[in-house]
């Protein structure tokens, strides 16, 4: 087709003509701008008169349930200028001789680095200087050396009146790093800007947060103020009212004393902490003012770990408390009834291998009840291996073990319900029966943090219900309830209840409570073993549920179970505290 | 019809060495301009330009492997490479579903590929094929021609990116045309549309609306979305003749200028190359349409008479769109500069494009009997 083919020539060349034509048009745009009108574009390249003044948010405080202030906001000055009157003349050093000249640590470098990290476009303001007071501000001010082109603004600053008493729950804020501007700056944070770091402070950064303020002003070429352009007030955040108890919170603080482990209460029906406290803490009213990159370092690499929440960061054997998860399972799958009863001698063998019980004496003929109640291990062994280990985990799984609880604190960790298939993959080992015998006292590879088994007590406290742990309650807290019968439950309180009352755990029941609860101690590897005291009260009608952990505290008995009775006590018998 | 393909160093030594110089030289401007405009920001300029540059290397890979192949092998799976475009384009649509958001490319670990610029090759590609076959002469052919584009320019539309759908348009467009159809189906076209335009304002996003009527008065929001464009003006106009000398360009050092190393490339370069740079750079895009044109209008297939005009057309509206932008003669897109903008899965697209035409243009080397 021949004359196709001149057509689509012609037309190419068409095509041809007007790239032609519109390159010339593009060039001749380029020549209006670029030589007929380049000095009013020179000059406003020069004179970006464009300033904007960028007001913080107030942010959200934070209170105990009975609204005690845990996180709050005290006004203080920042002093403010223009990163291109600053790079001008040579105003970073005059300012730091005039601070030190009245008593405020300043060196021109320091100034200068913190200016550095405030990226952001020349019209936009930047801080110089933070954390200035009233009085400190009326006396520069006053100074005729302070640079006229610099000026305050006041700002809030958060203050944490608690301090490290709760400084796991509440977090603390500091300045937004490079990293999370880079990931959020869809969300409009901007160098400088506050953010949550830790706890909750980080969980509910959203609702916490508040909007920030902005005022475009034009300035003349001294930076001075010649007419505002739009001004938008800052809005303040939402309050918190946390589900914490600050008075029980300083109880447990007391009860720590030095040891370092964590203490956590829990609603046993609708999940809310009252208390968490993990030890050693740390002030978070330091971070949150700015700490020096050397005492930074030194809190992250404090061997005994202050910066992480034991209560969900910390996984630890189980130990005994994991008894009643394997008595509910056997029970459940009609493995043992309460007339089971099995021999215990003191050890256990299985095969060439001797597994003993805590008590070498043995305890004689023991049934489901006493062996809780005296935590027999050799009545669970033998539990544990007509259970088998596949019954074991799911049983687990269905107490969520391995997962998180989803608590509103970042950072918290899963455990982990290790069984034949995680042992081959870490350890390349086959499973054996002794692995079983070790899981159903709660030892070996099986990991669980405290709230996790705060959680699991709560669902035995509360009638079979896995609660949802929380500080803020929000929308569509998802409860699960677990498939297990009322009777089995009461069995398995009645033996808690014997612990308590003439078992393992007698020292829970000397502070006016009635406490049912379990006992343990975790083989530590690295030292001394860990004490564990698991409980709820009253025991008729359960309220809180709580859990104590102390690392290399020894005896689950005589150290972590007093601990729980007594703050059980001062939550449910009021008269009691002061004592 | 089997060929035998020609080795690899014939094709090389037969190459249009004009196109190719145009097209080493705009991306070597673009990396000096990429690298300049990383410079205000913490440093990331080196961080940038080596990454185009390893996506330049990428794109030399493809450009041989393609040129090797040769455009008629090409042609004989175009629409199973058009099914294939369809099918990604469709994938990012899912994906976008998916992940709560929507976004135009597939993530690769340490790079993003965009299917929607690779669409473009696939297009031009089938549309060169099917409208040689079916010639838009009469009605049904016409309607077939242009519900085959269609497909790739609704998907893309959905992404959302209407700047790369309004390309696809254009490409179907002058495919259209130089394949043949008749004036009164193009005007048809034009006024069709023309007539669009009204009904399309209502499906504009709302930042998308800014943008138009930004540019019809720029001042109207000059802290928003005016922004960019008093920015972008400012930018090149204060070049001037010569510039303000390599990496001396303050609109982006300080920051001014937004997307300095995607969008608003030419802006840096021409701030910092004045009007002398910026002629540069337009003559060398037109020595590089002059050789693609070239070769389409030098061979005797039609399907690659289509295939050039479509890749023509496609890259000719990206110039003068981005150029037009950024002096504020356009409306914003957000369309690539191509060859100069940071951005790799237009490089490798352009790439695999040039070299379907380099193997058009060699064709026409071969004697005919």
């Amino acid at each position: 087709m021949p004359d196709l083919r001149s057509t689509s020539n012609r037309r190419l060349k068409m095509l041809y003509a007007l790239i032609f034509c519109s390159f010339l048009g593009l060039a001749a745009g380029l020549y209006f701008f670029q030589i007929m009108h380049s000095d009013r574009y020179t000059h406003l390249a020069s004179n970006n008169r464009l300033r904007m003044i960028r007001f913080p948010p107030v942010r959200g405080e934070l209170f105990d349930r009975h609204g005690t202030p845990l996180a709050v906001n005290v006004t203080t000055f920042d002093i403010m200028g223009y990163p291109l009157d600053i790079e001008r003349e040579n105003m970073v050093e005059t300012l730091a001789a005039l601070l030190s000249r009245h008593g405020i640590p300043a060196t021109g470098e320091e100034l200068g680095a913190s200016l550095k990290k405030q990226y952001g476009p020349p019209y936009r303001v930047v801080r110089i200087v933070g954390n200035i007071t009233l009085s400190q501000m009326a006396d520069l001010v006053a100074d005729p050396e302070f640079p006229q082109q610099l000026f305050p603004i006041p700002v809030w600053r958060r203050t944490y009146p608690a301090g490290s008493l709760a400084a796991n729950v509440t977090g603390f804020v500091g300045e937004i790093s490079e990293q999370e501007l880079r990931t959020l700056s869809d969300s409009g944070y901007i160098g400088g800007d506050l953010i949550g770091k830790g706890g909750v402070e980080r969980q509910h950064e959203a609702m916490l947060r508040g909007t920030p303020g902005e005022e475009y002003v034009e300035v003349d070429a001294r930076g001075r103020k010649v007419k505002n352009l739009s001004v938008k007030q800052p809005g303040r955040g939402v309050d918190l009212l946390l589900s914490l108890d600050l008075g029980a919170q300083r109880l447990a603080v007391d009860l720590m004393k030095d040891y370092k482990g964590a203490i956590i209460v829990m609603d046993v029906k609708t999940g809310e902490v009252l208390v968490s406290y993990s030890s050693p803490s740390f002030d978070n009213n330091l971070l949150a003012w700015g700490v020096s990159s050397k005492e930074w370092d030194a809190l992250v690499r404090d061997p005994a770990n202050p910066m992480m929440d034991r209560t969900i960061s910390g996984a630890y054997p189980p130990a005994s408390t994991f008894k009643v998860l394997t008595a509910l399972a056997a029970l459940e799958e009609k493995v043992v009834n309460t007339s089971t009863t099995f021999r215990c001698s003191g050890s256990f063998k299985l095969g060439p291998r001797t597994f003993r019980c805590w008590r070498r004496s043995g305890h004689g003929s023991v049934n489901l009840l006493s062996a809780l109640q005296n935590s027999c291990d050799v009545y669970f062994y033998q539990v544990g291996l007509k259970l088998g280990i596949d019954k074991l985990m799911e049983w687990g799984d269905l107490f969520e073990l391995g997962r998180p609880t989803g608590i509103d604190l970042p950072g918290e960790v899963s455990g982990t319900i290790a069984g034949p298939e995680w042992k081959q993959k870490r350890l390349k080992e086959k499973w054996y029966l002794g692995d079983t015998v070790n899981y159903s006292i709660g030892q070996g590879f099986l990991l669980m943090t405290p709230i996790q088994i705060a959680r699991m007590y709560a669902a035995i406290a509360n009638g079979g219900i896995l609660v949802q742990p929380h500080f803020f309650s929000t929308l569509g807290q998802n409860s699960v309830t677990l498939p297990v019968s009322k009777k089995n439950l009461e069995v398995i309180q009645k033996g808690l209840d014997y612990v308590v009352r003439r078992g393992t755990g007698r020292h829970a029941a000397s502070f006016g409570v009635t406490v049912a609860g379990k006992t343990g101690t975790a083989q530590n590897a690295h030292g001394d073993d860990h004490a564990l005291f698991a409980g709820y009260a009253p025991a008729k009608d359960p309220k809180y549920v709580a859990v104590a952990m102390i690392e290399a505290g020894l005896h689950g008995g005589s150290i972590a179970s007093p601990m729980v009775g007594e703050i059980l006590s001062y939550l449910l018998v009021p008269e009691s505290r002061g004592r | 019809m089997e060929e035998r393909r020609p080795p690899l160093r014939e094709s090389l030594a037969s190459l249009d060495k004009l196109q190719l110089v145009a097209v080493l030289a705009l991306y070597l401007l673009g990396m000096l301009s990429i690298y300049s405009a990383g410079a205000g920001r913490a440093l990331r300029g080196g961080e940038l330009a080596l990454r185009q540059g390893i996506w330049g290397v990428l794109s030399i890979c493809a450009f041989l492997v393609v040129l090797h192949i040769g455009y008629e092998r090409f042609f004989s799976l175009a629409y199973r490479i058009y099914a294939g475009a369809l099918v990604l384009l469709l994938g990012v649509i899912v994906l976008g579903l998916t992940v709560k958001g929507a976004q135009s490319w597939f993530n690769l670990g340490f790079f993003r590929l965009q299917p929607a610029e690779f669409g473009k090759v696939a297009l031009a590609l089938v549309l060169g094929k099917h409208l040689s076959r079916f010639p838009p002469n009469d009605g049904p052919s016409f309607v077939g021609g242009l519900l085959l584009a269609a497909a790739s320019g609704v998907l893309v539309l959905l992404q959302p990116d209407a700047g790369s759908a309004l390309v696809y348009g254009i490409i179907a467009f002058a495919a259209i045309v130089v394949a043949g159809a008749p004036r009164k189906y193009s005007t048809g076209l034009i006024l069709g549309g023309a007539a669009l335009v009204p009904f399309a304002w209502f499906f504009l996003k709302d930042y998308q609306k800014l943008r138009i009527l930004v540019f019809i008065d720029p001042w109207r929001d000059p802290l928003g979305a005016g922004y960019n464009v008093i920015q972008s003006r400012i930018a090149i106009g204060s070049g001037g003749l010569f510039g303000k000398g390599y990496m001396n360009g303050l609109q982006s050092k300080l920051r001014f200028l937004p997307e300095p190393h995607t969008d608003f490339i030419f802006s840096v370069f021409s701030e910092e190359f004045g009007f002398v740079g910026a002629l540069l750079v337009l003559l060398l895009f037109g020595l590089l349409f002059w050789r693609m044109l070239e070769a389409g209008l030098r061979s005797k297939d039609i399907r690659a008479k289509i295939l050039v005009a479509g890749i023509a057309a496609w890259m000719w509206f990206q110039v003068v769109e981005s150029i037009g932008m950024s002096i504020g003669l356009l409306p914003i897109t957000g369309l690539p500069l191509p060859l100069m903008s940071y951005g790799g899965s237009s490089l490798l697209a352009l790439s695999i494009a040039f070299a379907l035409i380099q193997s058009v243009y060699i064709s026409t080397l071969k004697s005919y009997e």
